[in-house]
């Protein structure tokens, strides 16, 4: 109840002090004789007895002679304006945003967009290419932008299309020839652009009408930040996660949208909250999921008709950012509060069946995960798979390129010895070396010279780069970028203050 | 005694050496005769010929090599009466010098080999006497002068007559030792920042950086570090010419960089000595002598004092 405490806002604080405002009438909101216009003090009777005339009154008591007063200009205090203050979540969304045009830049008038066969195409490499705008929304819905990748700097987004990519795009389109199953690893130093390649990787996805899943962040689903339920009749015991598994339904829909129209379901799902009789789209069974509590159902309906045998179905691309996440022990308890491996999530179990080569998809298709330096916890399990895969792809490569008989150079990779457990060493998990036991590895390494110059060249045309691209200037960032780190080739030239 | 004395000093001085006194002469032929003595002892035989003294010089008969009949002693030197008997010994020596060589011809002053002369405090130091600014400045110029003596004309004793004034340590001729490149093509550089050390091998080669074996971005977080270790070879567009290894140590990471820098420097000039000039206007040719100032007693650190309490 507002009012008495805005009535005494009306009582000035001198005069108030002698004579304070009866509670009662205060609370019952009756205006005290002050509020109406006469001084509070006047109630007081003039009196010529010093005993009972005010000044008298308060120098007897505290026992000093009130002398004579000094005007005294009294400082204000120093009040900081900080104006409006944002809203909650609005922080939060200021650093989330992913800009995508920057109207300041410079259009570059030579920049072509990716067209289906462009990534995989070998006279592309060390030339940068637009990405089209129907996929810009695609790959902004399955959330493959990151904010800290530079978009915002130019016209519109473009990739340079590295040797790694057409190896990568390549070996995606083998496997989607012989339906199989293409099971990489993307690995590489601190930002070398492993997250870039698996975007490179789901552009030419949904360029080729590929249908893409993509968990933006594997934390998201083992650091124990969205709900879980066990999922009842696994053995052993999963959990399903179901904001998440909506999030991701609501993401596959938007980015797939065209595919998953043409794609339709071989059997009815009547327990469903919508019944989907055979041959619906999937697009409709995707829409399905409005609520959390069945999303994991449509979830799983989504990927049984995906994955179904014996009807046209597309390829399907599984990518999964920040994979040392994903190989760790989640931070999910049981009932018994136990540990949950993060295998036993359904959600990451999918992806873990997808690495160790137990899924089976009727049109071929990939699984990609990119390791990240920056975020992610110490897995040394994952450390030593890929190393041993890196070396032991090394040798088969040498023992194939000395069965077509070239030079001396490969009996020296065919002498490396395979890196073996410390067997000093607990940390390590067999779950996860099942898993990546025969996974490819694919590292992204640092650009040559005549990538960094296309890449200089675009900034220049851009006006983000403000200087002549010649061997200089490209091997001086080269060199300052870490010997060809291009996201340190970008710190260095882009993001420095002096522009 | 003591007029016999002074008359041999006097005739010492005017050259009559060949006076000596008669009492050390005979005293020479008895010890040689003891000598004989002996030696005639050893052997039974008895000597053919005796030796004979020679007759007893008589000093009145020296008395016409006299020259004069009283004499003082005067001194070698006609500073010995001075305050500073060495410094003007050379000064006047200088001064006899550079009239004698008035004559010969000379050569521009920027022809002539740059000496380091002794500075006053050190030529007092070195003469031990109390030399006076303004003798010395007098005596500087006329060695100046002299130096200006074309080198083929210039005199042997001028060369003993200006060394004393050298300094010690000629600085100017203390020429380093010029960095090799050894049979891989690569030169060596050393340089130091703060309390870190670089050793960095320079090579020919495509720009690429290798320290402690790390690449550049991975050794450097900061962009600057990395730009500040490489800028002898940015400064003079060398960056992609040049590959270089480096091993640094000490410090943190602005030392290390700054370091490098040196370092990189002094094996660019191994290869291309005519750079120097244009890296030491980039700053990478001297070595930034400041380091952390050492801690004082009754200091928290260098000059930071306690905080005052009162009482």
């Amino acid at each position: 109840m507002p009012v008495p405490n805005s009535l005494r806002c009306l009582v000035r604080p001198s005069t108030g002090l002698p004579v304070s405002i009866p509670r009662t009438a205060a609370s019952l909101g009756v205006p005290s004789a002050g509020l109406l216009g006469t001084p509070l003090l006047a109630a007081a009777s003039f009196s010529t007895t010093s005993s009972r005339s005010e000044g008298a009154s308060g120098i007897a008591k505290n026992h000093h002679r009130g002398g004579k007063k000094t005007f005294t200009v009294k400082k204000k205090a120093f009040v900081l304006e900080r104006g409006k203050s944002p809203l909650p979540g609005e922080r939060k969304a200021y650093r989330k945003r992913i800009i995508l045009s920057n109207d300041n830049a410079l259009a570059v008038p030579w920049l072509t967009d990716l067209g289906p066969a462009e990534l995989s195409n070998e006279n592309n490499v060390a030339r940068v290419m637009g990405i089209p705008e129907e996929v810009q929304d695609q790959l902004r819905a399955s959330e493959a932008f990151k904010t800290t990748q530079c978009w915002r700097m130019f016209r519109k987004p473009a990739v340079l299309v590295r040797k790694e990519t057409v190896d990568l795009t390549r070996r995606m389109d083998r496997a989607a020839q012989n339906n199989e199953m293409l099971r990489l690893v993307v690995t590489g130093d601190k930002v070398a652009g492993k997250s870039l390649m698996l975007l490179q990787a789901m552009t030419h996805a949904f360029l080729n009408d590929w249908v893409v899943i993509h968990i933006p962040e594997a934390q998201e689903l083992t650091t124990a930040c969205t709900e879980y339920a066990p999922i009842p009749n696994t053995d052993p015991l999963q959990y399903m996660q179901p904001v998440y598994a909506l999030k991701l339904i609501q993401a596959i829909k938007k980015a797939n949208e065209k595919v998953l129209s043409k794609t339709f379901t071989r059997n009815a799902h009547p327990h469903l909250p919508q019944n989907i009789p055979a041959n619906t789209p999937l697009l409709t069974l995707a829409n399905v999921a409005k609520e959390s509590e069945a999303a994991w159902p449509v979830f799983q309906s989504l990927w049984a008709e995906l994955t179904a045998q014996g009807v046209a179905r597309p390829p399907i691309l599984l990518s999964i950012d920040g994979l040392a996440h994903m190989m760790k022990i989640s931070d999910y308890r049981t009932p018994a509060f136990d540990l949950i491996h993060s295998h036993d999530l359904a959600l990451v179990r999918l992806f873990a069946n997808a690495f160790g080569g137990g899924l089976k998809l009727p049109a071929g298709g990939a699984v990609i995960g990119a390791t990240s330096r920056s975020n992610a916890p110490r897995c040394p399990s994952l450390e030593l798979a890929v190393s041993r895969r890196e070396v032991e792809q090394r040798i088969e490569a040498s023992s194939k390129a000395a069965g077509s008989g070239s030079g001396a150079e490969t009996t020296a990779t065919a002498t490396e010895e395979v890196p073996q457990r410390d067997p000093y060493f607990r940390g390590y998990d067999d779950r996860v070396e099942a898993v990546l036991r025969s996974v490819e590895v694919l590292r992204v390494g640092a650009i040559d010279k005549n990538e960094a110059r296309a890449v200089m060249e675009y900034w220049a045309a851009s006006g983000m780069f403000r200087s002549v691209v010649d061997t200089k200037t490209v091997t001086e960032k080269w060199t300052l970028g870490g010997n060809g780190v291009l996201g340190e080739m970008e710190r260095a030239s882009l993001l420095s203050m002096r522009m | 005694m003591a007029s016999c004395s002074r008359h041999a000093v006097t005739s010492a001085l005017r050259g009559t050496t060949k006076a000596l006194t008669s009492r050390r002469q005979q005293s020479l032929e008895q010890q040689f005769q003891s000598l004989r003595l002996g030696a005639r002892r050893l052997s039974t035989e008895p000597s053919s010929s005796a030796i004979t003294a020679a007759p007893e010089l008589d000093v009145d008969d020296l008395e016409k090599f006299r020259l004069a009949k009283h004499a003082r002693p005067v001194p070698v030197s006609p500073s010995y009466f001075s305050r500073t008997p060495r410094f003007n010994d050379r000064y006047l020596a200088i001064e006899r010098l550079s009239r004698s060589c008035s004559h010969l011809p000379v050569i521009p002053a920027a022809d002539v080999v740059h000496v380091g002369w002794k500075s006053l405090p050190d030529l007092r130091r070195a003469f031990g006497e109390p030399v006076k600014a303004t003798d010395y400045a007098k005596c500087l110029k006329l060695i100046k002068r002299l130096q200006l003596i074309h080198p083929n004309a210039q005199p042997k004793e001028l060369g003993q007559a200006l060394e004393e004034f050298k300094r010690d340590i000629q600085a100017l001729r203390n020429v380093a030792n010029p960095i090799p490149i050894d049979k891989f093509g690569r030169a060596l550089g050393v340089g130091k920042r703060k309390s870190s050390s670089a050793r960095a091998f320079v090579l020919e080669g495509q720009g690429e950086v290798l320290i402690n074996g790390k690449t550049l971005a991975e050794y450097f977080g900061r962009v600057h570090d990395r730009e500040s270790a490489v800028w002898a070879l940015h400064a003079t567009e060398r960056l992609d010419k040049y590959n270089v290894w480096a091993r640094v140590d000490g410090g943190g990471t602005t030392g290390q960089a700054e370091a490098l820098t040196l370092a990189i420097a002094k094996g660019l000039i191994a290869h291309e000595p005519t750079l120097k000039s244009a890296l030491r206007k980039a700053g990478c040719i001297t070595r930034d002598r400041r380091t952390v100032e050492r801690k004082k007693a009754g200091f928290q650190k260098a000059r930071k004092g306690q905080t005052w309490v009162k009482r």
